[in-house]
């Protein structure tokens, strides 16, 4: 079966005598999570209630915000989206603060890209910037870049792999990287710099910049993996880091993969990109770009979607949530559910539901679900009927 | 020393040393009964995995060179171990020892090969001698 709890989408999940097996942690807890029941109003009802109550609050709704959409498949995706446009409602999801910019970049073609099976089997250089895989993706580094023997890269990681890391900490994977690679410790745009004038043949604020562009051009294929901490480091400003890019491209080939999100964000962005021509935060009622954050402020009603926005998004939106008509269609329990006026239980994505998937390289990924339940697909579809 | 490093990989046992069962070394026998606590938790290659620490990143399982060698196509690769019963193996989201025969470290040619704690980004891996 195929693993939802990140964007590695791993394919190689088996469940045998009980145990799960190849799943980390954070594929595991998808088996473990405490699920909803269908409740209206704080309290118990039947899922024919639920619905009812939700048909009832979209179709009064006159500023709809639908919010989440990650953690789903791209068929309930598109009905979100198809909701959002017949409601003029303004729909987000949780890359306007995760990697969304860096996806866009990407679809924009500003970015050159691969796929993960090609870094797997040619990769030389792996740059981790801003991102500690070993938290957020697990599997990441094991399966598709630093220690797999694949392709041009037989002899793995002690010797045809070589490791850099650019974070603010000594996070896990930034030991790994001192062990046999490089760990620059330092602000963004000074490491961007400095990158900059080596390739100009002059030395910046961190001069082993310069071993890992001589290390880069021993190989035809090198790859940079960007994270949160790269996105919030440049502060919105990317054409530092895009000229970086494209300056080491005329020396050798870097590509660049976005790191660490849910497990469908970028499918998310490409169905809005080819949509919209923007890759998130969009209102059909204006045609403009619009956050959550601000979309929720003058909303009277919220479609939250595969997500838990009152946990991991500051507070006052949490208070907003409560005060709206919120509906929650979700398969576990939580903050949000708790303060949602509706909770509509869904299956969870490659477990009890099936449907396509993009991973954080942009390949589509077939789920294969091992149990059946009710789709995101079927519930948006059911409140689509009222729109 | 050969008596005590064959403590260490549970080849003796201190109960077959008699004089340290003598009431005058009574103090010296209750301390070396807690500094060989952890030789229980341990396998018989010496390893030792804090399952706390381990989020089931699979560095150590794939990087292991048995591994690399008896399945190039599954764990030598980065998919999950193909082996029928291979040494480590990521279960219920975290790193277990299945089978250590196979280990470097076991049996008469062992060699004290580190490549899955040298590899473990959290230190969930460690060997007695550490």
């Amino acid at each position: 079966m195929i693993c939802t709890g990140c964007s590695c989408l791993c394919d190689d999940i088996a469940i045998r005598d009980g145990k799960i097996l190849n799943a980390c942690r954070k594929g595991v807890k998808l088996f473990n999570v405490k699920r909803a029941i269908p409740m209206v109003n704080s309290k118990p009802s039947s899922f024919e209630e639920a619905i009812d109550r939700a048909k009832r609050i979209v179709s009064t709704a006159n500023k709809l915000v639908v919010f989440g959409l990650d953690t789903i498949p791209c068929e309930a995706q598109q009905k979100a989206i198809e909701l959002a446009e017949a409601k003029n409602a303004a729909i987000d999801d949780c890359s306007s603060f995760c990697l969304g910019d860096f996806v866009e970049l990407i679809l924009k073609g500003e970015l050159p890209t691969a796929t993960l099976e090609e870094v797997r089997d040619n990769a030389y250089v792996i740059v981790y910037w801003g991102s500690n895989p070993y938290q957020s993706l697990p599997r990441h580094m094991s399966r598709f870049t630093y220690y797999p023997r694949s392709g041009k890269r037989q002899r793995g990681y002690e010797e045809d792999r070589y490791l850099v890391v650019v974070d603010v900490r000594l996070s896990e994977t930034a030991k790994l990287a001192k062990k046999g690679g490089k760990f620059i410790m330092g602000n963004d745009a000074d490491v961007i710099d400095s990158f900059l004038k080596a390739l100009n043949g002059r030395a910046g604020k961190y001069p082993e910049v310069a071993a890992i562009i001589k290390e880069m051009q021993k190989a035809d294929f090198n790859v940079i993996f960007g994270g949160l901490g790269l996105k919030y480091g440049l502060r919105g400003d990317y054409s530092r880091f895009i000229e970086m890019v494209e300056k080491l491209n005329e020396f050798t080939r870097v590509v660049f993969i976005p790191a660490g999100f849910h497990a469908n964000m970028r499918g998310f962005n490409e169905l809005m990109y080819r949509k919209t021509g923007v890759v998130n935060a969009y209102d059909f009622s204006s045609n403009e770009r619009l956050t959550f954050s601000e979309a929720v402020k003058k909303a009277d009603a919220a479609l939250i979607i595969g997500s838990n926005p009152a946990k991991s998004l500051p507070s006052w939106i949490a208070k907003k949530l409560a005060q709206i008509d919120t509906i929650i269609v979700d398969p576990s329990q939580s903050l949000t559910s708790k303060i949602a006026k509706v909770v509509i239980p869904t299956a969870i994505s490659g477990i009890d539901q099936g449907g396509t998937m993009v991973r954080s390289d942009g390949v589509s990924v077939e789920l294969k679900p091992i149990r059946e339940g009710v789709t995101d697909a079927e519930v948006l579809s059911l409140l689509m009927e009222v729109v | 020393m050969s008596f005590a490093f064959k403590l260490l990989t549970k080849e003796r046992k201190l109960e077959e040393c008699k004089p340290l069962y003598e009431p005058k070394y009574a103090a010296q026998r209750k301390k070396l009964e807690e500094m060989l606590k952890v030789v229980e938790k341990a396998t018989e290659t010496g390893l030792i995995v804090d399952e706390e620490k381990c989020v089931g990143c699979a560095n150590c399982v794939v990087s292991c060179p048995v591994h690399a060698e008896k399945d190039p196509y599954g764990a030598g690769m980065g998919r999950g171990v193909g082996l029928p019963d291979p040494i480590l193996r990521i279960e219920d989201g975290v790193v277990r020892v299945v089978n250590l025969s196979l280990c470097r470290r076991y049996g008469e040619n062992r060699t004290l090969c580190v490549v899955c704690r040298e590899n473990c980004p959290n230190d969930a891996i460690s060997f007695l001698e550490d």
